[in-house]
């Protein structure tokens, strides 16, 4: 278990990071909220 | 393990990982200049400050959105415009609805302070928020909004609440200070 916790808190460190740091990342996230809210907004 | 078991595990873990890119996407844009597309950003700080006298602002109908700035909080966001009689109007919808008040915070924020900032085709212009809420003008003006975007909105929807619309009107003997770039 502590296992599980110690892996899924890595890889969630390591999904903020990349998002913040690797260039165009950011805006790639945003353009699949952006289509999943137009989605459920229609 | 069972296949419903590890697809929900999947699940969970593909909901884990979008749910913290989306947050941190989102924060990472407060400390940028000017919003992107649906994520709020930071103050608008690029952009030649607009100097003189109004411009015609019939050329916004032209432009689908512009970057609005609140100087508090100095957080700004991506948004419709239009404009009628020479004046520049930007609204807010779903005003009546739990909803909308928990997604549109910044008309309650121009509410306590109404300066703001707004950089059209990258010029920027200091402004204040004057709320319109009845007047004929809003049948031209929501007869315009429902040509150039779509939706639905009408002057009963403003007088009621459900819309609050707001003129992008010259500050008065400015002295407040923008920051960045002139």
């Amino acid at each position: 278990m502590n296992s599980l916790i110690l892996r899924g808190t890595l890889v969630l460190a390591a999904t903020a990071l990349a998002v913040w740091f690797v260039p165009g990342v950011d805006d790639a996230v945003e353009s699949v909220f952006q289509i999943l809210v137009l989605i459920v907004s229609s | 393990m069972s296949w419903s078991k590890r697809l929900g595990w999947i699940c969970l873990w593909v909901v884990l990982i979008f749910s913290t890119a989306v947050i941190t996407a989102a924060i990472k844009q407060r400390f940028q200049d000017g919003p992107n597309r649906v994520f709020s950003g930071g103050p608008l700080i690029r952009g030649e400050l607009h100097q003189g006298a109004e411009p015609d602002w019939g050329f916004v109908n032209e432009i689908a959105t512009i970057e609005l700035q609140l100087l508090e909080p100095a957080q700004s966001r991506r948004i419709w415009v239009a404009s009628v009689e020479g004046k520049l109007f930007v609204w807010s919808g779903y005003m009546n609805s739990v909803a909308g008040k928990l997604w549109k915070r910044w008309p309650g924020q121009a509410e306590r302070d109404n300066r703001a900032v707004v950089r059209i085709a990258g010029k920027r212009y200091e402004r204040r928020l004057i709320r319109l809420r009845e007047g004929p003008i809003l049948d031209d003006l929501t007869a315009l909004i429902n040509q150039k975007y779509p939706s639905r909105t009408s002057r009963q929807a403003v007088e009621s609440g459900a819309v609050w619309v707001y003129e992008l009107a010259p500050r008065l003997a400015t002295t407040e200070a923008v920051g960045g770039a002139s």
